[in-house]
């Protein structure tokens, strides 16, 4: 199986380097403008900023007319919308969420609370930066923003999603492969060594050949210390006495 | 007919019905947006969207049954369009006729559920279930219409059923009971408000399609294109006369598909059983008396 993978890695690699037409990339450049046309979206509605959401979305400010439609499970999500605060306890719901969710994937921070913690700086149980435990795109800032701002924001994002791969800047989806060590050991920090989800991000990471020198490190190696693998679970029918 | 003409005649219905599906996609979202006092998605939306979701770089597969429910559930639409005699184009309709066609209805349905059955998630089990439940509702009233519209047309085949309306007058107009049974059952078909229990997004997370990401989203959207088109085209050619051409025929498959939209924003949900008690009492009710002046 690994040297499998490993075929593909190399294989992906020249590929790359070998696109010398001009005309190789028109089927990504529509691909790219599709997915900046098309967006859904799961708000995770954590704190005071999901109540602006409602406004950006009906009649007076109207998303869909941007292509942002709501979605309701990560599965069929293009963008994770952390709205506010994020606790300790919530940040693992949040993180759990977003490794469900298929590539490529988008973050946006709303409220300042994402930013740096804001009126939560001094809380002994809030996360303060977003960015530390997942890669974000965009962060819009303001206690809380008003719609025209998310909708700016949302714009920002769509610009970036038609752009990035013209000008060779990188996509954040692809950082958490890449730098997943760093991104780990933030979030043993907080939640312990034994902290584990039930997506294994590494194992995609091959798959996919999106494995850099980030992705593995110290606390990868805690991780395969404790990590148990998934089984199936027992099928079981829970009959009233 | 010639080897050649049957084969164009396989390929472009499916493609033409794909593409009039996407526009009625458009027409529903728009009607619901200015229904709503919203502008509306732009033009080319489904597009988007259906690029997009194929376009996934990272896709989760739940197993071989996935894959086939969800190739069942498209391949079983198109199945329907080759049955489903348009202007210009007949296909194979002589040779299946409605009964065929009714079966083929079905297919999509059984194949989502195996799909479902696979990903094993309880919300998506549950979103099966009743959407099963609610095929069996909606079936009752249909095959009931279905029935009284061939015994009417003294035909089983759609070809015929259009002869007849062209030389006499619409069914909606020699059978009015019937016609509105069949809009009864063309809402719990297209599963809009209040016949929607089995999608429920804030209860059930839109229950079939709870783990469905990148493609196997993007197979659902067709999907839905080629159930759009096939509800409106039914209708019209079995109470609406079908068409002579185009121009005649695209109207009417529209307006069908409208008005399931444009009346699904007054209605609340209805429970699974309640959905059974209504779809049986009604519509049934209707297409019975309707049968009753017909025989």
């Amino acid at each position: 199986m690994k040297k499998e993978l490993k075929i593909k890695e190399t294989q992906t690699k020249q590929k790359e380097q070998k696109r010398t037409n001009p005309l190789a990339h028109v089927f990504d450049d529509f691909i790219d403008f599709c997915q900046s046309k098309s967006l859904f979206m799961l708000h995770y509605c954590t704190g005071c900023g999901a109540i602006e959401l409602p406004p950006a979305m009906t009649s007076r400010f109207d998303m869909e007319r941007l292509g942002v439609q709501p979605m309701v499970t990560p599965r069929q999500a293009d963008i994770l919308l952390v709205t506010g605060y994020v606790s300790v306890k919530t940040l693992k719901r949040v993180i759990l969420t977003y490794e469900q969710m298929q590539s490529p994937k988008y973050v946006i921070g709303i409220c300042s609370c994402t930013v740096n913690g804001g009126m939560y700086w001094q809380s002994y149980a809030t996360a303060k930066k977003l960015n530390e435990y997942m890669p974000v795109d965009v962060y819009i800032a303001g206690c809380m923003p008003r719609p025209e701002a998310v909708l700016e924001g949302l714009h920002r994002l769509k610009h970036n999603i038609k752009n990035d791969r013209k000008e060779q800047k990188g996509s954040a989806w692809k950082d958490y492969y890449q730098n997943y060590d760093y991104y780990l050991g933030n979030q043993q920090n907080l939640f312990g060594d034994e902290w584990q989800t039930p997506v294994d991000v590494i194992a995609e990471a091959k798959l996919y050949g999106l494995e850099s020198d980030g992705t593995y490190g110290e606390n990868t190696k805690k991780l395969e210390k404790v990590q148990q693998p998934l089984l199936e679970q027992e099928m079981k029918i829970r009959m009233k006495p | 007919m010639s080897v050649i003409e049957l084969i164009s005649e396989l390929i472009f219905m499916p493609l033409i019905a794909f593409v009039v599906g996407l526009m009625m996609v458009l027409m529903m979202r728009k009607i619901s947006a200015r229904l709503q006092r919203r502008i509306g998605p732009p033009f080319f939306q489904p597009i988007y969207d259906i690029v997009k979701l194929y376009g996934k770089d990272t896709q989760i597969s739940h197993g071989l049954i996935h894959d086939i429910g969800i190739v069942m559930a498209v391949g079983g639409y198109i199945g329907a369009e080759l049955l489903l005699p348009v202007p210009g184009m007949e296909g194979i309709a002589d040779k299946g006729g409605i009964i065929t066609l009714s079966y083929f209805l079905m297919i999509p349905s059984l194949g989502l559920a195996l799909g479902v059955g696979q990903c094993a998630n309880p919300n998506g089990s549950i979103g099966i279930s009743r959407a099963l439940t609610a095929m069996l509702a909606y079936d009752i009233p249909f095959i009931i219409v279905v029935f009284g519209a061939a015994w009417h047309y003294e035909s089983t085949s759609l070809v015929g059923m259009i002869e007849y309306q062209q030389a006499h007058s619409w069914g909606i107009v020699e059978m009015p009971f019937l016609a509105i049974a069949g809009l009864f059952a063309l809402q719990g078909m297209l599963g809009k408000q209040p016949f929607e229990i089995y999608i429920a997004p804030a209860e059930i997370a839109t229950g079939p399609m709870v783990e469905m990401s990148g493609k196997y989203m993007g197979g659902l959207f067709v999907m839905q294109t080629f159930q759009l088109y096939t509800a409106g085209v039914l209708y019209a050619s079995l109470f609406l006369g079908g068409g002579e051409s185009w121009l005649s025929l695209l109207p009417k498959a529209f307006l069908v598909v409208a008005i399931p939209m444009s009346i699904a924003f007054m209605f609340p949900r209805y429970k699974t059983e309640d959905l059974i008690r209504i779809l049986w009492k009604w519509p049934v009710m209707l297409a019975l008396i309707g049968l009753a002046f017909i025989l």
